[in-house]
C-alpha cells in the first residue's frame, strides 16, 4: 500500500519534471518564425543587396537565442523572437524594393539610350537629306546655267536671222503670203539677158540668200520658181526660167541646203506680177522666187 | 531599538520593493513608435495589403502598450513598443517596395510605349 502511494507520487514527480522539461525546450513560435524569416533572408538577395539589414537581424536573433538558452520561454524571449523575425523580414524587403529601383534605373537608361540613339538617327537621315537636297541644288544650277544658255543661243540665232533677213532686204523682197515666205530675186541680178549662168555678182547674193535660208525651221521645203516676160516665144521663156530655177536650186544646195529640201520650177511669162507692156514692168516680171513651205502638218 | 529596526524595515520592504519593480514610463518609446507608425501611414501602408497588416498589428501594440502604462506596468508597455515599432518599420519598408515596384512597372510600359513610338515614326530600323 505504501509501496503503491509512493510509485504513484514518482510518477506524478517525473512526469511533471518530463513536463517541465519539455516546456524549456520547445522553442516559442515567434522564435520558430524568426529563424526562418533569418535564414530566408540570409540565403536570397538581401544578404547582397542589404547586408547590414541582413546583419541586425542577425544580432536581434542571437538575442533571442541567448534569451531562450538562458531563461526558456519566456515573455522576453517571445519579444526578443518577434522583433528578430521582423528585422529578417524588414531586410528582405528592403532587398526586393532596391531590385525594383534598380529594375527602373535599368529601363529608364536604356530608354534614355534609346531616344540617344533615335535622336542620332535622326540627325543622320537629316544630314543625308541635307546633302541630298545640295546635290540637288547642284543640279539645278547646272540646268539653269544650261537653260541660260541654251536661251542666249536662240537669241543670238534670232539677231543673226534677222540680220540675214536685213541683208536679204537689200536686194531682194521678202513677203508672207499664204503659200509660205517669199523671196524674191531681180532676174537682171542674177543672170545676164538669155543666159542662165549665175553672174559673178550674183553668186554673192546667193551665199546670203543661202545663209538666211539655212537658218529657216530645217523641216520647211523650199521651191526655186524661174518667171519671164512675155516677149520672145513661150516655150523658149519657159526654157529659160526652168534652167534659172534650175542653177539657182543647184547653187543653193552646195551652200548647204538639204538636196531633198528643195526643188526647181519654170513657170515662163505665165505668172506675171507687172505690165509686160513697160520696160519696168517687164524687168519686174523677170525674177526668181523662192518660196518657203512650212513642213505639211502631219 | 531592535523593535524599531524591524518596524522600519517592515515598512521599508515594500517601498524597496516596489521601487525595484518600478519601471520608468517608455514615454520616447512610445513617441518613435507612433511616429513610425504615422510615417507609414503617410506612406499609404493602409492601401498595400501586407503592410496594412503590419499597421494594424503595430497599431494593437501601442494601444495594449499604453493601457499597460496606463495599469503601472511599464516594463510589459516597453517591450509591447519595441514589438510595435518593429511592425511599423516593417510596413513602411512594405509601402516603399509596393511604391518601387508600381514606378517599375510603369517604366517598363512607357519604355514599351517609347519603342513602339520610335519604330512608328522610323526612328530605329
Amino acid at each position: 500500500m505504501n509501496t503503491l502511494r509512493n510509485l504513484g507520487l514518482l510518477c506524478a514527480f517525473t512526469t511533471a519534471a518530463g513536463l517541465v522539461g519539455c516546456a524549456a525546450n520547445i522553442p516559442p513560435q515567434d522564435l520558430v518564425t524568426a529563424r526562418s524569416n533569418y535564414e530566408r533572408a540570409s540565403k536570397g538577395p538581401a544578404q547582397e543587396l542589404d547586408p547590414a539589414d541582413v546583419h541586425a537581424a542577425r544580432e536581434q536573433l542571437d538575442v533571442a537565442e541567448a534569451a531562450f538558452a538562458k531563461d526558456g520561454d519566456t515573455q522576453a524571449t517571445r519579444d526578443q523572437a518577434y522583433v528578430a523575425a521582423r528585422k529578417a523580414e524588414f531586410a528582405e524587403v528592403r532587398a526586393r524594393t532596391l531590385q525594383a529601383n534598380q529594375t527602373k534605373d535599368r529601363v529608364v537608361a536604356g530608354m534614355h539610350a534609346d531616344e540617344r540613339k533615335a535622336v542620332a538617327l535622326t540627325s543622320a537621315e537629316l544630314a543625308q537629306t541635307k546633302g541630298q537636297l545640295a546635290t540637288q541644288g547642284v543640279v539645278l544650277q547646272a540646268q539653269a546655267a544650261t537653260l541660260a544658255t541654251e536661251k542666249q543661243r536662240r537669241e543670238e540665232a534670232e539677231k543673226r536671222a534677222a540680220q540675214a533677213a536685213a541683208d536679204l532686204a537689200k536686194f531682194a523682197t521678202v513677203k508672207q503670203e499664204t503659200r509660205g515666205m517669199v523671196i524674191t530675186l531681180s532676174g537682171s541680178v542674177l543672170f545676164a539677158s538669155a543666159k542662165w549662168d549665175l553672174l559673178p555678182a550674183a553668186q554673192m547674193k546667193l551665199n546670203e540668200v543661202a545663209a538666211a535660208l539655212t537658218k529657216e525651221d530645217p523641216t520647211s521645203k523650199m521651191v526655186v520658181e524661174g518667171h519671164t516676160d512675155s516677149q520672145g516665144a513661150a516655150s523658149y521663156n519657159q526654157d529659160l526660167s526652168q534652167h534659172r530655177a534650175q542653177v539657182v536650186r543647184d547653187y543653193l544646195v552646195t551652200r548647204g541646203i538639204a538636196s531633198d529640201r528643195i526643188t526647181a520650177q519654170g513657170f515662163g511669162p505665165t505668172r506675171s506680177i507687172a505690165d509686160n507692156a513697160s520696160p519696168e514692168g517687164r524687168a519686174n516680171n523677170r525674177r526668181v522666187e523662192i518660196v518657203v513651205t512650212p513642213a505639211a502638218t502631219p | 531599538m531592535f523593535k524599531t529596526t524591524i518596524f522600519t524595515l517592515a515598512i521599508m520592504a515594500p517601498l524597496v520593493s516596489a521601487c525595484g519593480a518600478s519601471y520608468a514610463p517608455p514615454t520616447q518609446r512610445l513617441a518613435d513608435a507612433q511616429s513610425a507608425e504615422r510615417s507609414a501611414a503617410e506612406l499609404g501602408a493602409n492601401s498595400v495589403p501586407n503592410a496594412q497588416l503590419s499597421m494594424k498589428l503595430a497599431q494593437e501594440q501601442i494601444a495594449q502598450a499604453q493601457k499597460a502604462m496606463k495599469d503601472g506596468d511599464n516594463l510589459r508597455a516597453d517591450s509591447l513598443l519595441i514589438r510595435a515599432k518593429a511592425d511599423a518599420e516593417l510596413a513602411i519598408a512594405q509601402a516603399r517596395e509596393k511604391g518601387a515596384k508600381i514606378e517599375g512597372e510603369k517604366a517598363v510600359d512607357d519604355s514599351a510605349a517609347q519603342k513602339a513610338t520610335n519604330v512608328g515614326q522610323g526612328a530605329t530600323k
